[in-house]
């Protein structure tokens, strides 16, 4: 049993038009469909290679902010698995019934420690990837517009004890902890996490305000695809917040962006292989700098004061 | 519950000539060599890659012929060693167990037996772990003394039977390999077909041919510039390239293959896709095989099809 991957994002946008346009035109991702969802307008959307209905659902807000997060779990009865265990702790857990979201069967909803909410779910309806299974090309149209990722990759939220939210993520999700930045006091400033995905991390976690989203990130398959999607940020006057870089935390190549009103997207490639039983890596916070960027070497206030 | 299998561990490969096998595969293949030994009075070479963290990811065996020894794979827990081993003899397949180190340095627990297509197969827990070349604590992201290829990890095993569709329910049904892709011929059989565990297009694969056959075996690079300065070093050293870099239509993935000194064939490989448990597999069809195999050129080449250890 355990936790596979990140399902989806599910954020509130101040402008959906504006970030629709975005997220179709420039980022390159499908425009599933559009709908409402507690009376606001929304829209689904997922990239080219994704088989499940949608990885990212944007809902109007007059704030930008995180709705919650989705993983998908690796068998049917991790749900019922969960459900105790998060009981166990002490945790409200609300089961959303198949027909209730979007996109989904049954999932269950809990607040994790540093106040983001989290979904698991199992069920997903599959609407299958740009490709088909019978004699598929291996690569998307060539007419894809946009930076056209193949899948989302992991997400960064903030929390005000990282300790907690680790020991959280860990202990009751049994998500596997694979690398973690200590502060002189050995007090843990930031952790990366992973699912099922033998990759360095589906979920991180970095000190901060509560409740709060630092970024998601999708991904590309290498770092000529992170350089051509620069040249496509640029060109159409995205913000880049950092990079094309690499992380010394993850080795992964990266650039960070923001979308149109202000939240946080990443382009990640690279990283390593990870078994159940590897051995955790520790960053100093002396070399925090090199694991953040580790060409740059400076610890960005922006990259770690801004987030949603 | 465990994770059960998690991933190739490591080959085993007999090669006539140790000597001249360990040169190239440290020096141009660039993996390092972790130790030296004998099993059955045989001469034996322990290889991993820079960025492995257990023991030896491939041993090199002297023997009067090439091809495959074993294959062997890593599980998550002790326990799946007996888990195993239960469902083997359920299906009547003798199992032999070896102890810790008992199969030689570095080696964990593991469990030995056949396939349908008679490839020795190995299932392995509590590898003696050694490191990768980078600390623990504010690791760079890559060594910097590394010599040739210098592949981060060993990748899959490509493998020949005679009857695919019983190898591939062996797997399956058996040992809880999932299928992602198969080639079926115009009758409905199945050719080739590929087989994961750990979540990627394939651990394993097999394709029709002689039982006991080693089509090849490949090494994980990160991206396809590192399979192109690859193939610069292979011909600088007058490696013999058998496919020059391209891609699969099957896996998606990056390649180049080229043989070893003593004729077993390597692979370098990148791409791929993410699998989930449920994934759909996809098929090719035989018009189609030549796509699936090499995409670009939609055509193979009878070596490749022939030529095997």
């Amino acid at each position: 049993m355990g936790i596979l991957r990140l399902a989806h994002v599910d954020v509130r946008t101040p402008d959906l038009d504006l970030a629709t346009a975005y997220y179709t035109q420039v980022m390159g991702l499908q425009l599933v469909q559009r709908g409402t969802v507690e009376g606001s307008d929304a829209a689904w959307f997922k990239c080219w290679d994704e088989e499940d209905h949608h990885s990212l659902r944007l809902r109007y807000h007059p704030r930008a902010g995180l709705d919650s997060f989705t993983f998908r779990v690796e068998s049917e009865d991790d749900l019922h698995d969960f459900e105790k265990r998060l009981e166990a702790y002490g945790a409200q857990v609300s089961r959303v019934s198949r027909g209730e979201a979007v996109g989904q069967g049954e999932s269950i909803r809990f607040e994790v420690p540093s106040g983001q909410i989290m979904e698991l779910v199992w069920e997903i309806e599959k609407t299958g990837n740009l490709l088909g299974k019978r004699n598929p090309a291996p690569a998307p149209p060539p007419d894809l517009p946009g930076i056209a990722p193949p899948r989302v990759d992991h997400l960064l939220v903030n929390a005000e004890e990282v300790a907690e939210a680790c020991k959280f993520f860990t202990e009751v999700l049994g998500l596997r902890l694979t690398e973690q930045v200590l502060d002189g006091n050995g007090h843990q400033l930031g952790v990366w996490l992973a699912g099922r995905t033998n990759s360095p991390h589906d979920l991180a976690v970095v000190n901060g305000p509560n409740g709060a989203l630092h970024h998601w990130a999708y991904w590309l398959d290498d770092w000529d695809h992170i350089r051509k999607a620069a040249d496509i940020l640029a060109f159409n006057g995205v913000q880049i917040d950092q990079g094309p870089t690499r992380h010394g935390v993850t080795r992964g190549n990266t650039i960070y962006f923001f979308d149109p009103l202000g939240i946080r997207n990443e382009v990640f490639t690279g990283g390593y292989w990870v078994d159940p039983d590897k051995e955790i890596i520790t960053w100093t916070e002396q070399e925090f700098g090199k694991g953040l960027f580790y060409y740059e070497n400076v610890v960005s206030q922006r990259f770690l004061r801004m987030h949603t | 519950m465990s994770d059960r299998i998690l991933r190739l561990q490591h080959v085993e490969v007999r090669v006539p000539d140790l000597e001249l096998a360990a040169a190239y595969y440290t020096e141009v293949l660039g993996l390092v060599e972790t130790a030296r030994s004998s099993s059955g009075g045989a001469e034996q070479v322990f290889l991993k890659c820079w960025d492995e963290q257990e023991h030896h990811s491939v041993v090199l065996r002297q023997a009067p012929t090439y091809g495959l020894d074993h294959m062997s794979f890593k599980v998550a827990e002790r326990d799946d060693l007996d888990y195993f081993t239960d469902k083997l003899q359920a299906v009547s397949v003798p199992v032999k167990r070896y102890a810790a180190r008992e199969l030689g340095p570095g080696w964990g627990e593991a469990i030995r037996f056949e396939a349908p297509s008679g490839h020795l197969v190995e299932l392995v827990h509590g590898m003696e772990r050694v490191g990768n070349m980078l600390p623990m604590t504010n690791p760079p992201p890559r060594p910097q003394d590394l010599v040739g290829i210098a592949p981060p990890r060993l990748d899959h095993v490509f493998v020949m039977a005679e009857d695919v569709e019983a190898f591939t329910r062996f797997f399956m049904d058996v040992l809880e390999f999932r299928l992602t892709e198969q080639i079926l011929a115009n009758d409905g059989h199945q050719l080739a077909t590929f087989l994961e565990r750990s979540h990627t297009p394939h651990d394993v694969a097999v394709i029709t041919g002689p039982n006991g056959g080693l089509h090849h075996f490949a090494f994980w690079m990160d991206d396809w510039n590192g399979i192109r300065e690859a193939a610069d070093t292979l011909a600088y050293h007058g490696v013999e390239i058998d496919v020059a870099p391209t891609r699969h239509g099957v896996t998606r993935g990056y390649t180049t293959y080229f043989f070893d000194p003593v004729g077993n064939r390597n692979e370098l490989f990148t791409g791929g896709y993410w699998v989930d448990p449920d994934f759909e597999p996809i098929t090719w069809t035989e018009e189609e095989m030549g796509r699936a195999i090499f995409y670009y050129h939609g055509q193979v080449n009878e070596r490749f099809f022939t030529v095997h250890s």
